[in-house]
């Protein structure tokens, strides 16, 4: 997802969810921020390198893949972006270490999902902003997983967008099929082409998309999440099919405008949750209620093909607030960070932003651990005797029981 | 990392240590032994590819382009072998491909850097300028093998180097509560 969804979208969902307008601007900037949270940013106001939530395409240059390398990666962009649904699942075939990497399938309605959420609740809203947006790509970013993976992520030439009968255009084969979800709606097919330019721009109308170039290498950076599949899991209006390289030769169709229909009621949902006007957060739960008299205007707007859908969205979020909703500035806290005196850092929006980053990535790594899988790195219980490891970590955890005590 | 792949990393690197000195001392008649370096490689290589598709990559939709793979890089390394009276000239010709190579991702890595404003281009810069003069060296005294040999152990050197400092890394333990 991007910046459309995370940010004004996200607004728009507090603000159905009862938040106020500036707790919803509170909220859609921290799950904004979670693709602009990088080390280098980190570096650039002195904060700990191990709270990254994203990586630079430069640091993925200069990522190391051995083991530890892979390990980074996989705390990042699995805890953030590509959440696992099911740690336990299990491929019937394979070695150790490709099960261990099938488990690592980012997918909705996971149970690391429903303990991402709890984590969240009674924390700050940079926790509830981080929250949704790793809620959001477990919709977006299903099939694929957060660790540079070959056997999980490759795709191959057997790839189609599903055009909508009506803007289907000059498309090159022209058989009927149904989208899930769809039932009733006829598509036609067009043969995606990727290429391997990072610069280039998607062509919506000729059906040329950039996606990461094929690397014979198991774990490389550029079998990274859905770096193979180009952005088309990004963009809310597009549906595709394709063969995903888990997947046994079975088709599989992916359903854009659907699945982030869902991901909005989710949020909906889980972010009332939060505020308290729920006992329990459930998977598979949506507010289709309090979001059904806006359908009309989220399906227009989800269904429109177009690269960027920020202006949409910024004007159903004022309309539904009636108040303006600024442009995102990834720079907006980092003089107040970086300015506060070492002991009140914590107490700034990034300090909140920071401690909740590292809690959410704690927990998914010390889950994946736990489902007896090494790829996220160790987990081991804290003890003050020793000291192993990250020192960001400690400062966490000192943190969260400074905290516990005040 | 394991304790087995760290003794692993320091091990092949302190072989590659002392591969590349023998090498330096001897330079005589190195071009053969580098040749036979290479074609253990290929095959070790293919070897890898192997196990990787039977172990992983038969399950993946497109993997038998792994097997294939693997049995070409094996065969490559057999024919290699096959190559002794060539030595120099295939020696020759893979340092000029390498270095070439290497200097081009490292110049357009530090303009891609330099786009960021991120300090790291300078040092990617040097490295590719060095690569792409190594290549010129090599092809203005592609006749002087000892050369060829201790450009070779160079590269061999920088690789053992980074294994061992790889080994020695600290592993990343997350702590919760």
């Amino acid at each position: 997802m991007q910046i459309d969804f995370h940010y004004y979208a996200t607004y728009c969902a507090a603000f159905l969810a009862g938040y106020s307008h500036e707790e919803c601007l509170a909220i859609c900037y921290s799950a904004q921020f979670t693709d602009c949270c990088t080390r280098t940013l980190l570096s650039t106001i002195g904060g700990p390198s191990e709270a990254a939530t994203t990586q630079l395409q430069l640091e993925m240059m200069d990522a190391r893949t051995d083991l530890l390398g892979l390990q980074d990666i996989t705390r990042i962009w699995a805890s953030f972006h590509f959440l696992p649904r099911d740690l336990k699942a299990d491929p019937e075939k394979g070695s150790r270490i490709y099960k261990a990497k099938y488990r690592l399938i980012c997918g909705p309605n996971g149970d690391l999902l429903v303990k991402t959420v709890n984590l969240a609740k009674d924390k700050s809203l940079q926790a509830a902003g981080i929250a949704m947006h790793v809620l959001a790509d477990t919709w977006a970013h299903q099939y694929f997983a957060g660790t540079p993976s070959q056997v999980i992520n490759n795709t191959d030439y057997w790839f189609f967008e599903l055009l909508p009968a009506e803007a289907s255009g000059d498309s090159q084969t022209s058989r009927d099929s149904e989208a899930s979800g769809n039932s009733k709606r006829a598509f036609t097919e067009r043969r995606i082409t990727f290429r391997h330019n990072p610069t280039g721009k998607d062509d919506l109308d000729k059906g040329i998309y950039t996606s990461t170039v094929y690397q014979l290498e198991e774990n490389s950076v550029m079998s990274l999440g859905h770096g193979r599949a180009g952005h088309l899991p990004d963009y809310s209006f597009m549906r595709y099919k394709y063969l995903p390289a888990w997947g046994k030769y079975e088709e599989v169709i992916k359903d854009n405008p659907s699945d982030y229909y869902k991901a909005f009621c989710q949020m909906v949902y889980a972010l009332r949750y939060l505020r308290g006007d729920h006992e329990s957060f459930e998977a598979d739960r949506y507010d289709t209620e309090k979001v059904s008299p806006y359908d009309a205007k989220i399906k227009e707007i989800l269904e429109k093909r177009q690269l960027d859908a920020c202006a949409d969205w910024k004007a159903f979020g004022e309309q539904l607030s009636g108040c303006g909703i600024p442009d995102f500035n990834a720079n907006l806290y980092c003089a107040e960070y970086k300015q506060a005196p070492t002991d009140d850092k914590d107490d700034t929006f990034l300090g909140g932003y920071i401690d909740a980053a590292l809690a959410q990535k704690t927990m998914v790594t010390h889950q994946i651990y736990q489902s007896d899988n090494l790829l996220a790195g160790y987990s081991v219980e804290y003890s003050e005797s020793r000291f192993l490891g990250i020192r960001d970590f400690i400062h966490y955890i000192e943190h969260k029981r400074k905290k516990e005590k005040a | 990392m394991s304790k087995f792949q760290r003794v692993q990393n320091i091990v092949i690197g302190l072989s590659m240590l002392i591969s590349a000195a023998v090498l330096i001392l001897f330079p005589e008649g190195g071009c053969l032994y580098i040749m036979l370096f290479l074609a253990v490689s290929l095959i070790l290589r293919g070897i890898s590819e192997l196990i990787y598709y039977f172990t992983m990559a038969r399950y993946m939709v497109g993997g038998k382009l792994i097997l294939f793979i693997g049995a070409v890089f094996f065969d490559f390394g057999i024919f290699t072998l096959s190559l002794s009276d060539e030595s120099k000239l295939f020696v020759l010709a893979y340092l000029l491909g390498f270095h070439a190579f290497a200097g081009l991702v490292n110049v357009l890595r530090a303009l891609e850097a330099k786009r960021y404003k991120s300090t790291s281009w300078r040092l990617n810069m040097a490295q590719g300028v060095a690569s792409i003069l190594t290549v010129v060296i090599f092809m203005i005294f592609s006749r002087n093998e000892i050369l060829l040999v201790y450009c070779y152990c160079a590269g061999m050197i920088y690789s053992a180097a980074l294994r061992i400092y790889s080994a020695f890394r600290r592993t990343a333990v997350v702590y919760i509560q």
